[in-house]
């Protein structure tokens, strides 16, 4: 409960130091990107796979929305492409694991992240390449939502949703697979769990959830350029589950939370401070870093260990 | 907790709403002006936002030490968006309802003003100036957009015909980095040899970050250009003709205003020497053939920042430049359509940094087209033509 | 002119190769995947830059120091924060490297004459050198010169000095090196410091190429494929996936259609990954 207080308490803030308008906007990149989060935490916390290459999921999911939304479709039958599209590549991503050790699959991801970013650029007819892809609003069944209210309660409606979802799947069979894989690779098969089909199984689900976000996050930035989903996107990601909890599932939405308004408290802390309102722009990237340093060491469990 | 942070930022918007209502112009007190810009200090091309942004502040406080325009005090809030969109757009809301400011001006990078623009334009503020290719910036016609960097595919195209009428070049050929500026130049080239019933003979990119071009060389060589347009920034324009000149290839190079800088010819040293650029704006050199203005300038940037200023420190003072004598003409009521209106009927002279004058009008928001040709002699840039239409 | 280009390419390849080895250096002795050797280069190439500019040092003198300076940063480092990373996931090395990255790109780009200009290390010479068709260009000259020298001595290093013996032993059984009197704390230490003078050794040979600034860490990105191509856990692989990445590059810029070259490293990455997981290495042990 007190989290839940402290967290509109820094909403209210926010809101007032930053507008109204920014906190929202916050809140709506918190969701997508704590959704696509939770897609990590099935890949990372559940299953116990290493995966570097996550935010290029959320970029194929990104990519399918502009263009179907490009072709006159709805934004939810498009959402659902989107994210059918982030499980192909979870597919994909994931076939390198039978053959490889740990470490070699979690390079083969960011093998298969960085072409996929190759890719956009080339698929220029498609993606319009280098010169960027405009998105419009996300219209779901003739409702335009291009505020900044409507785009954070759809963001977190569909992070709520995911969130129940995912909490049925993690108790479900499959759950059960994945940490029994997780926990003990040996032990799982000897008791007749398919580790392999299950780990593909989490890459699939992990994938789908970042092309939801994905397409969802394609419309809150309205712009689309392929090295948005670079590496630096993949490893935001995984700094996101960590800071969280790699292993809660609600540790994603708090993860997200710190990932999305700490550089922005930071930058605002750097206006107030008299002497730093101009120069030296460095020291927020600096900060940043030495936070996320300071809690893998301190918080190696992350926010939420082993939460809900 | 949805329910309690809707209720919360209802009333919190309410008494939003109240003040900003009060305040009249968004930025403007009687004795103050606040304008944004959203720069990349942090990121990939943090080597351009930094000297962009010194140039801008040091503008805006030369002004304020005159006193302000008409009695109001500028004042700027500088974000670093590392390039990312996302933390532009989450600054852009920010600096719109929190810090309230009147406009943006010079904000950098194309994925950063194409994510924010619309947020900018929607909530009714200029968008000025901003560093970024993409024709948005200023097409189609929209009363809140102005840009006066010349876009690549006009001045590329113009160039391109002057240096082929004038060498009479056979084969042209392209070397381009792999991104929209690459792009846009390519679409200039293309253009400008179009009108000359021309085509590009060999065209070959490279991604930003590339150490090795001597694949592209011995590529374009094979091709047998006589001319390589050079869509490069300063480290690559500096390898391509580098190469080039290690194999023995003695082949004429255009670049563009992204590689007209003084980098160039310091780092490149004789192997660049011959090479040609376009140039929007002159280098500011200090020394025996500057003006006394110019002079001043670069030392007082010097003592400033502790750096010397490059075309990039003038780009973002002839920014801030042009905002000021937008202001100064909007006369003391200040407000939005007031602003619009003035610099819809802004004309400015050649200054003494060398640029242009700029011209715009209610039906071209575009202040300027052209650029000039120069070329790298006795290892620094002399200007060879006027600006070409 | 294919010779030429073979140049380009060896040389584009030995920087790939150097860094390839920084990053599975560290991998055999400590497990990590370290995601800020990138930062390390830089810094390294800006450590030169500093002396040379601003103490007025020879260049050679300053990348020594610098590679030197280099060393040293890594065993504060790994005093300070990896060693924290012993026995933990692999996500953990992940973010803190990741981490620390950030602080190092953060504190030089808050420095203005950092972001103002490039900079570049003056040459020791500067006359190409021409052997029958070929032009060698110093800076190329001088990057493979380097790293065959920097690979003998690492080879004698680690065949014949006790610290460098006792590293590969606790690479390959940290316990049973334990048994035998290596301290595995010692050598944790060492292979980060190893990692970090590497990737400044390559950062000082790549400043007269692309010159310092802040976004020279890019490279690196080339440097995972090679390691993976090398099979992550050999040295002289690592150094070999470098090479065959800068080859692969060029012929494919000079041959194949425009834009296939930068898609050609990490192509070979995944290829090698699917058809040879333990590296290219492996095709040889086949047969």
């Amino acid at each position: 409960m007190i989290q839940y207080v402290a967290l509109a308490a820094a909403f209210a803030l926010s809101a007032l130091v930053g507008g109204v308008d920014n906190a929202f906007a916050q809140a709506a990149f918190v969701g997508t990107l704590a959704l696509a989060g939770l897609g990590l935490v099935l890949i990372v916390g559940l299953s116990g796979q290493l995966s570097l290459g996550h935010g290029a999921m959320m970029g194929l999911g990104a990519y399918a929305q502009a263009g179907l939304v490009g072709m006159g479709i709805d934004g939810l039958p498009a959402l659902a492409a989107a994210a059918t599209v982030g499980a192909l590549g979870g597919l994909v991503a994931s076939i390198p694991g039978r053959r490889l050790g740990d470490l070699g699959f979690a390079m083969s991801t960011l093998a298969l992240a960085l072409v996929v970013e190759e890719g956009l650029l080339r698929l220029a007819p498609l993606t319009g390449g280098a010169a960027g892809l405009v998105v419009p609003p996300l219209t779901v069944a003739g409702w335009r939502l291009a505020s900044p209210v409507a785009q954070a309660v759809a963001s977190l409606t569909l992070l709520g949703a995911a969130l129940w979802l995912v909490g049925r799947l993690r108790n479900s069979r499959l759950g059960r697979a994945w940490r029994a894989g997780r926990d003990d690779e040996v032990a799982a098969a000897a008791v007749g769990i398919d580790v392999r089909h299950a780990r593909l199984l989490a890459f699939v689900c992990g994938g789908a959830l970042a092309g939801l976000a994905g397409g969802l996050h394609a419309h809150w930035l309205g712009f689309l350029s392929p090295e948005q989903f670079g590496l630096p996107l993949s490893f935001e990601l995984l700094v996101l589950v960590f800071v969280g909890g790699v292993r809660s599932l609600s540790g994603a939405l708090w993860g997200s939370i710190v990932i999305v308004s700490l550089p922005q408290a930071i930058a605002m802390l750097r206006q107030a401070l008299p002497g730093f309102e101009l120069g030296a722009a460095g020291l927020e990237l600096v900060a940043f870093g030495l936070i996320v340093v300071a809690l893998v060491i301190w918080r190696p469990g992350g926010l939420r260990p082993e939460g809900r | 907790m949805l329910g309690c942070t809707i209720r919360t930022a209802s009333l919190l918007s309410w008494a939003l709403i109240v003040t900003v209502a009060d305040a009249g112009v968004p930025g403007v007190t009687r004795d103050s002006i606040r304008i944004a810009t959203i720069q990349d200090l942090s990121g990939p091309i943090a080597i351009l936002g930094a000297p962009i942004r010194d140039g801008i502040v040091m503008r805006l406080d030369e002004e304020n030490a005159r006193g302000g325009v008409h009695g109001r005090r500028l004042t700027i809030a500088v974000e670093d968006s590392g390039y990312d969109p996302k933390k532009a757009v989450l600054a852009a809301r920010r600096l719109l309802a929190g810090d309230n400011v009147f406009a943006f001006v010079g904000n950098l990078g194309t994925p950063v003003v194409m994510a924010t623009m619309p947020l900018i334009v929607g909530a009714g503020r200029p968008h000025l100036f901003p560093f970024s290719p993409h024709q948005a910036t200023y097409q189609p016609l929209q009363p809140l957009k102005f840009q006066i960097f010349a876009p690549y595919r006009d001045y590329m195209d113009a160039a391109v015909r002057h240096m082929v009428r004038a060498n009479g070049y056979q084969r042209v050929c392209l070397l381009y980095q792999d991104d929209d500026y690459g792009l846009e130049v390519g679409r200039g080239v293309e253009s400008g040899l179009g009108r000359l019933d021309m085509t590009l003979v060999e065209r070959t990119g490279y991604k930003r970050g590339a150490t090795d071009f001597s694949s592209q060389i011995a590529r374009l060589r094979a091709a047998r250009c006589d001319l390589v347009v050079l869509a490069t920034v300063v480290r690559e324009t500096v390898a391509a003709m580098r190469e080039a000149r290690k194999v023995g290839w003695p082949v004429d190079m255009l670049v563009t205003a992204s590689g007209y800088s003084a980098q160039t010819h310091e780092l490149g040293g004789a192997e660049v020497e011959g090479l040609y650029g376009v140039s929007v704006l002159p280098h500011p050199y200090p020394g025996t053939d500057t003006s006394r203005r110019l002079g001043e300038w670069i030392e007082s940037y010097r003592t400033r920042y502790d750096a010397d200023p490059n075309v990039w420190s003038a780009m973002g003072y002839q920014v801030a430049d042009i905002f000021v004598q937008a202001l100064r003409a909007a006369g003391p009521g200040l407000d939005v359509a007031g602003f619009v209106a003035a610099m819809e009927g802004l004309e400015t002279s050649r200054d003494f940094l060398g640029g242009p004058g700029y011209r715009f009008s209610p039906d071209d928001h575009l202040g300027n087209r052209r650029g000039r040709l120069a070329r790298i002699v006795d290892g620094r840039w002399r200007l060879i033509t006027d600006y070409l239409d | 002119m294919f010779a030429q280009v073979v140049v380009g390419g060896v040389a584009a390849g030995c920087v790939y190769g150097l860094v390839a080895l920084s990053f599975v250096l560290i991998y055999k002795a400590t497990r990590s995947v370290s995601f800020m050797q990138g930062e390390l280069l830089m810094l390294g190439a800006f450590t030169a830059v500093v002396l040379v500019e601003a103490l007025g040092w020879p260049a050679w003198v300053a990348a020594v120091a610098a590679v030197a300076a280099s060393f040293a940063f890594g065993l504060v480092l790994e005093r300070a924060v990896l060693w924290r990373a012993i026995g933990q996931p692999h996500l953990t090395p992940v973010l803190l490297t990741f981490g620390l990255g950030l602080v190092i790109r953060g504190a030089v780009t808050s420095v203005p004459e950092a972001t103002h200009r490039m900079h570049r290390l003056p040459l020791p010479w500067s006359r190409p050198l021409t052997v029958g068709p070929v032009q060698f260009a110093p800076e190329h000259l001088m990057v493979i010169l380097a790293t065959c020298t920097a690979c003998a001595v690492l080879a004698l290093f680690f065949r014949h000095s006790r610290t460098g013996l006792a590293l590969r032993a606790c690479s390959e059984d940290s316990g049973v090196a334990a048994m035998l009197g290596v301290s595995p704390a010692a050598m944790h230490a060492l292979a980060w410091a190893l990692g970090a003078a590497l990737a400044a050794f390559a950062g000082v040979l790549l400043a007269p190429v692309t010159f310092v600034e802040p976004g020279m860490g890019m490279v690196a990105l080339k440097a995972f494929p090679a390691a993976v191509i090398g099979g992550l856990a050999s040295l002289p692989g690592a150094l070999l996936g470098g090479l065959f990445i800068g080859l692969s590059e060029a012929l494919a810029g000079r041959f194949l259609p425009d834009g296939v070259k930068d898609l050609t490293a990490y192509g070979l990455m995944l290829a090698v990954l699917l058809l040879f997981p333990r590296g290219i290495g492996e095709i040889g042990r086949r047969q």
